[in-house]
């Protein structure tokens, strides 16, 4: 069998184990599904370490570059006038999702043993868990756009259930907003997604065709469709292509999220339970990065480098709203959501900049943010789950009181404020190196956002050691008094076991960053090149 | 008199000609004398005869239905003097129409309320039989007298079955204004036929030289009669503005006779629709206003107003009265770009919402039955005591939206598709706002979908124990339909491809 399709099969059939088994064996539920994520987990370093490298596996454009491939028809419909409809299950991957996998399979893992404070309905959260586990997995290994849709859709309904069930005090406002702000953008998406498909024919075939790699080849696109090249159609007035590009392109940054579209963000971190922020942070932002790349970036390349400008100044915007939004929060797990933002803005500029620094930048901060924000978010949960309390000026003196948690929320804040030595840091550099050099190089992005980039640096420092500072320094002082001081236990070994890799993944990629940029380095290369060459 | 004497003999063989096109139907006819007859010989207890009777018959029916697919190998048949045309579109509306009120007839008396009617439910199986009757006409009409005929049969029937339990002086009302909006609406149609009649001599609009005929008059004086025309069948389908009836006398009538009104009957008036309008869009002799564009018109109208309306409502099956609504005009769009392909992704989008919608209603009952909840409300907190309904319920209403991965998200992509197919060598802007209607719709749609899950699962409540008898039936029935909705939603080609 196919290993990519038995990545995806895991989740499944352990779900089907948690549906049948009796309520009485509730204990069992988590065991399951850490093995689940465990088998996973393995299955993905397995595969990346048999990934092959060199510029024949570059993928990107090309359908044979691309490795663990499996292509099954899947629906054939003979839609007369219209000709045939093909979509085919069609999984594989190239350098951009290997690295995405892996850090998703690790994070998931993460997740579960996060998910040992859940105490409530565990058969419902565990299934709808699984449910989540599949779709993540199944939206980075997708080459065939309906798949990759349906993964993409099926994210929604868990992550509600899980928002909404097992979430704080306002925890119904955060899980609709969530669900109508991203259905919002995926609608539209569906609307480009057929007309891709009606553009497009697959060679081979000559079928009308979902494949995405066929829609990034502007030959594969009929003369007289929206979406052709040549063809120059407009939409109620607008460039086809350019319209196109920008509802895909709406649809990601919901997801990422981008300024102005971020407001379900802070939102739905601050009411998710702790497993759930950290999928949320760990994997759901990365898809969006991710669509911008594989989607947006692959099927219309030259809107992507007309409006590179554009996406450079929503990236230095976000991170810039993002970090003065953190700057500002009482809330410990707000601070962290913005954040978020303002890290992943540099995903869009390091994108922007189209440069193999830059692109290498934010495929690296994807995955260095996957793992920071998965321990940061574990570890304000592990202070929520002892007093029920995340505010900032709330805790003081934490230090004295829990030093190894103090110990690992230092590793977390200096290796997410981008200190030499930990992945953000490589990461960050890269994508300024990226802003940097695009002036030069091609022209895209002027000199002023990779400096607003860097000044975004500064800011993260900020609001990182003063919070530092805040909670954990001086003299102990707590809200709650001695209650408090007597739930403040320090970490135990659970909690140990999960952080510590965590924080050794964050070092190891801070020093041999290598791990990551030789396994993708080929693709962002071939990348750079097909958005040249258009 | 001695004239006409030739002509009889030709006349009546070509009748008995058609019968043999017409077997489903003759059928049908006999169902419901048995049914009726089994009522009355075994009068109070003959509930459970009747339905066995009316369902075993149906299945009967069903298999002629199948049958007739032989008989359109070589294209469509006119029968009975050109007032009936036997099309293979056709025979796939009338299968899906037996089928689901087969599931109709099942469900009739799983719900408490109406079955604990104290005439029994023996007359209402033999007039969903008789409505059954009428409703395959309408799929097979295609003369202006036939056509009015088959949707008056349908409506009587439908009278009936809205009134048949009237508990309150809501649901009374609801059955007067439905008879009342019936006979107005179908005397508006009857005067848009004799209209057209009088324009074109003659009431086979099948033939070319009635349009023809047509396009020599004044445009507005046809548009005029065709409007009114519309209006008698846009009752059927209730799309807007002629939708006014639809949330009173949803709400109204029991829940099960609610399910059927949702369905069937706007099924076989969208294929009546498509009788309709085949020869005005096809000929390229009309000349009143522009079909495609008024039918995009109304579709993008009819989604906004249900859709937007639903949001506000509290009641079930209010909300799904205008949520149906919003389906009508989602469908719409198919019709609006008429072809043959546009016609089996129609139907593949009706039986999946007729579908989904019957066990949407199935669930209402379900919950009313153990609960006695009519209102979003009242189902706080459900999801955990009754986990397999709720589950279903999510599913189905998933599917109504029309997410993945369910039957209605297949179905609403390829009536996309073919819009965007047909946008594509037009570059009609108006396909371009349908869809952008239908997008937004969607979303907004979800807004009022999600409530209930939103009070099953999200919402908390403590309550005492409710338990009456437990409706297993319905269950397995919610569970079933579940089940061929995801069926659907992976694999449409199991259906699609027969159509």
């Amino acid at each position: 069998m196919n290993i990519l399709t038995l990545l995806l099969l895991v989740p499944v059939l352990f779900g089907f184990i948690i549906m049948l088994l009796p309520s009485s064996l509730r204990g069992s539920f988590k065991y399951l599904t850490l093995t689940a994520t465990l088998i996973q987990l393995g299955i993905s370093i397995w595969m990346y370490l048999h990934f092959k490298t060199g510029a024949a596996y570059g993928g990107i454009n090309h359908e044979d570059q691309f490795q663990f491939v499996q292509k099954l028809p899947w629906i054939s419909l003979n839609l007369g006038r219209m000709g045939k409809m093909q979509i085919d299950y069609f999984v594989g991957i190239d350098g951009m999702s290997i690295s995405l996998l892996v850090m998703t399979s690790l994070v998931l893992v993460i997740a579960t043993l996060s998910s040992w404070e859940i105490k409530s309905n565990l058969k419902g959260f565990f299934l709808l868990f699984l449910l989540l586990d599949m779709a993540v997995i199944g939206v980075f290994c997708a080459l065939d756009f309906f798949l990759f849709y349906l993964f993409y859709e099926l994210m929604l309904l868990p992550l509600y259930f899980l928002i909404g069930m097992w979430g704080g005090a306002r925890r119904e406002y955060a899980a609709i907003k969530f669900f109508l702000y991203t259905l919002f953008g995926s609608v539209f998406m569906l609307l480009v997604m057929v007309g891709l498909y009606l553009s497009v024919t697959d060679p081979a075939t000559g079928n009308h065709t979902f494949n995405i790699i066929q829609m990034m080849n502007p030959a594969n696109y009929s003369g007289q469709s929206i979406f052709s090249i040549a063809g120059h159609q407009t939409i109620l007035g607008m460039p086809a292509r350019t319209l196109g590009f920008v509802v895909l392109f709406i649809a990601f940054a919901i997801k990422v999220p981008v300024v102005p579209l971020h407001t379900w963000l802070p939102d739905a971190h601050v009411e998710a339970p702790t497993p759930v922020s950290i999928i949320l942070a760990g994997i759901l932002l990365k898809i969006g990065g991710y669509g911008i790349i594989r989607i947006c970036l692959g099927i219309f390349p030259e809107i992507a480098t007309s409006g590179a400008f554009w996406l450079g100044l929503l990236g230095v915007i976000s991170i810039l709203y993002g970090a003065f939004n953190a700057l500002a929060q009482k809330d410990l797990k707000r601070m962290i959501a913005y954040s978020s933002i303002s890290h992943m803005g540099f995903v869009l500029l390091g994108i922007a900049s189209q440069t193999a620094e830059g692109i290498s930048g934010a495929v690296m901060q994807m995955v260095s943010h996957g793992f920071l924000s998965t321990m940061l978010f574990f570890l304000v949960g592990v202070l929520y789950n002892r007093v029920h309390d995340r505010g900032i000026n709330h805790f003081r003196g934490l230090g004295t009181l829990m030093p190894q948690y103090t110990a690992f929320v230092m590793i977390a804040f200096f290796a997410s404020l981008g200190l030499p030595g930990f992945s953000a840091f490589v990461a960050e550099a890269f994508s300024l190196t990226g802003a940097f050099k695009s002036p030069t190089v091609n022209g895209l992005l002027p000199y002023w956002m990779a400096i607003c980039g860097s000044v975004g640096i500064l800011l993260s420092a900020a609001y990182f050691l003063w919070t530092l500072q805040r909670m954990f320094f001086g003299a102990e002082s707590l809200k709650g008094g001695n209650v408090w001081k007597i739930a403040l236990t320090d970490l135990n070994l659970r909690e140990k076991l999960t952080l510590a890799p965590l924080a050794l993944i964050a070092l190891a990629l801070g020093i041999m960053p290598s791990l990551v940029f030789d396994k993708i380095n080929d693709s962002v290369l071939a990348l750079v090149q097909f958005l040249q060459l258009k | 008199m001695h004239d006409l004497l030739p002509h009889i003999s030709a006349s009546l063989s070509s009748v008995f000609g058609s019968i043999a096109y017409f077997m489903p139907e003759v059928y049908l006819a006999l169902l419901f004398i048995v049914v009726m007859i089994t009522d009355l010989i075994f009068g109070k207890r003959s509930l459970k005869l009747c339905r066995i009777v009316a369902c075993a018959g149906l299945l009967l029916v069903m298999y002629l239905d199948l049958k007739q697919f032989a008989l359109v190998v070589d294209g469509g048949h006119l029968i009975f003097s050109n007032m009936l045309l036997l099309i293979r579109s056709g025979i796939f509306f009338k299968l899906i129409i037996d089928l689901l009120s087969f599931i109709l007839l099942l469900y009739f008396s799983w719900d408490n309320k109406l079955n604990g009617h104290q005439k029994g439910l023996s007359d209402l199986y033999s007039i969903a039989i008789a409505s059954m009757f009428g409703l395959h006409l309408m799929v097979m009409a295609i003369n202006l007298l036939s056509i009015y005929l088959a949707i008056e049969m349908v409506s009587i029937a439908s009278y009936l079955m809205v009134a048949y339990r009237t508990e309150n002086a809501f649901s009374t009302e609801a059955g007067l204004k439905y008879v009342l909006f019936g006979a107005a609406s179908s005397a508006m149609m009857l005067y848009g036929i004799s209209l057209l009649y009088g324009f074109s001599g003659s009431l086979d609009i099948i033939f070319h030289h009635t349009i023809e005929q047509l396009s020599g008059v004044n445009p507005i004086s046809t548009s005029f009669a065709m409007i009114l025309v519309l209006i008698g069948i846009g009752f059927k389908l209730s799309f807007v503005p002629i939708h006014f009836w639809v949330p009173d006398v949803y709400q109204g009538a029991s829940t099960p006779v609610t399910a059927y009104l949702s369905t069937v009957p706007k099924i076989a008036a969208f294929a009546l629709l498509i009788n309709f309008l085949s020869p005005f869009m096809f000929t390229g002799l009309w000349t009143g206003f522009n079909m495609s564009i008024a039918l995009s018109v109304i579709g993008i109208v009819t989604m906004v107003a249900g859709n937007f309306a639903a949001v506000l409502q509290t009641n079930i099956k209010r909300m799904l009265a205008y949520s149906s609504i919003g389906h009508t005009g989602f469908a719409l769009m198919a019709v609006a770009v008429l072809s043959l392909q546009s016609v089996s992704v129609l139907t593949y989008y009706l039986l999946v919402y007729a579908l989904a919608n019957i066990g949407a209603l199935a669930l209402a009952t379900y919950f009313a039955n153990e609960t006695g909840a009519e209102d979003v409300e009242d189902y706080r907190g459900f999801g955990l005591k009754y986990p397999i309904a709720s589950v279903c319920f999510v599913i189905i209403l998933i599917s109504l939206t029309g997410l993945p991965i369910t039957a209605g998200f297949t179905g609403k992509l390829f009536v996309f598709s073919t819009v965007y197919g047909v946008y594509q060598q037009t570059h009609s802007i108006w396909l371009m706002l349908l869809m952008v209607t239908g997008a937004l719709t969607t979303v907004v749609s979800l807004f009022y979908y999600i409530k209930i899950p939103l009070n099953l699962f999200l919402k908390r409540k403590e309550m005492a124990e409710i338990s009456n008898k437990k409706s297993m039936n319905l269950l397995i029935l919610s569970i079933f339909i579940s089940f061929i909705l995801i069926l659907l939603g992976i694999f449409p080609h199991l259906v699609l491809k027969l159509l």
